[in-house]
């Protein structure tokens, strides 16, 4: 008599995946724990601005760009031009493609619909967390869906609250929000310093960046900055 | 604002953000790199980092704020010793965020 068989390799298969998931949304649970109330703060600017609750959660949730967000928002309801605030966060937003193109090499496996869904949610954590464990030879696309996944919902779900809250808040800089993501960068940056190289990389591109912040608008020192300092330290053989 | 503004401006982000972000992998992920051009990506996550901390805690809100009364320079230094003692992100943004506010407080 046939009893249903479980496929074995079906059976193997689902719970790995499910358990990369669960291992990627660990890695990204500090990320969803800064974006949450960052997001917060993005719902509260951008109700402020004229948005509605609607409009600001869905916002964060299709574009996931924590400052290009901010500053798309701030120039459309400053300047009521929409071609300007998008320029704006476009070039807010341009150190992705570095991100993206750094991250490639990585998903010449993967099938074009997850590339694209990884795509959407490459922020600057996620890329960061997702590079330091592709480095140990662990990130793999079910894992790094797990970290933009987690991320997206933090910061969406942020969002939301922050948007729905409204001015009951009150200002959220006085939660001390201004240092959350500075504080989140910093520790990113101590965890790629890991040989002497990368630390005279890091120090090179830093200095570019000021330098160059007194002429060059919006991100456009860091991108600049820091293929610049990439490219010395190609060049320079160690 | 006017509806017709606000959903253009999501939509329009929407697509920009996402051709960014997925143009460099769709081009060159198939792609064999040549040793080279993985040394350089190597090196473009400290980088862009480094730079963005370096400006977010010199240049806050895009003006220069120097020592001794800048709480987002000083508070990155707790923060940097507790996650490279801890390895603890939680841990760092925590104790980053109460020595920002205790500074910014003591700072006036």
């Amino acid at each position: 008599m046939l009893t249903r068989m479980p496929l074995p390799h079906a059976a193997d298969l689902t719970p790995t995946r499910r358990s990369l998931l669960l291992r990627g949304a660990k890695l990204g649970l500090p990320i969803f724990l800064v974006y949450m109330p960052v997001g917060a703060a993005f719902g509260l600017a951008a109700t402020s601005a004229g948005f509605t609750f609607v409009q600001a959660t869905a916002c964060s949730a299709l574009v996931l760009a924590g400052a290009g967000q901010f500053i798309g928002v701030a120039a459309l309801a400053g300047s009521g031009n929409l071609a300007a605030a998008l320029v704006a966060t476009g070039v807010v937003n341009l150190r992705y493609l570095l991100f993206s193109a750094t991250l490639a090499p990585h998903l010449r496996d993967v099938p074009r619909w997850h590339q694209v869904l990884l795509a959407h949610t490459l922020t600057d954590e996620t890329f960061a967390v997702n590079i330091a464990d592709a480095r140990e030879g662990r990130a793999e696309r079910f894992s790094m869906t797990g970290v933009g996944l987690i991320s997206w919902i933090g910061w969406t779900l942020g969002t939301a609250l922050g948007a729905a809250a409204g001015s009951a808040i009150g200002d959220p800089s006085k939660w001390g929000v201004d240092f959350a993501m500075p504080a989140m960068f910093i520790a990113l940056l101590v965890g790629q310093v890991t040989r002497r190289r990368e630390f005279v990389a890091g120090a090179l591109a830093a200095v570019m960046a000021l330098a160059l912040s007194a002429w060059l608008p919006g991100q456009w020192p860091v991108v600049v900055g820091a293929i610049t300092a990439a490219t010395v330290m190609t060049a320079v053989p160690s | 604002m006017s509806p017709t503004l606000a959903w253009g401006l999501i939509l329009g982000m929407a697509v920009t953000n996402t051709v960014i972000r997925l143009v460099p992998i769709a081009a060159i992920s198939r792609l064999e790199l040549p040793d080279v051009v993985h040394l350089w990506l190597g090196y473009i996550p400290v980088t862009v980092m480094a730079a963005i901390v370096a400006t977010q805690v010199l240049r806050p809100g895009g003006q220069w704020m120097l020592v001794p009364d800048n709480p987002y320079l000083l508070a990155s230094v707790p923060t940097a010793v507790v996650y490279h003692f801890t390895r603890s992100f939680f841990g760092a943004i925590v104790v980053g965020i109460l020595s920002f506010l205790a500074l910014r407080y003591l700072l006036g």
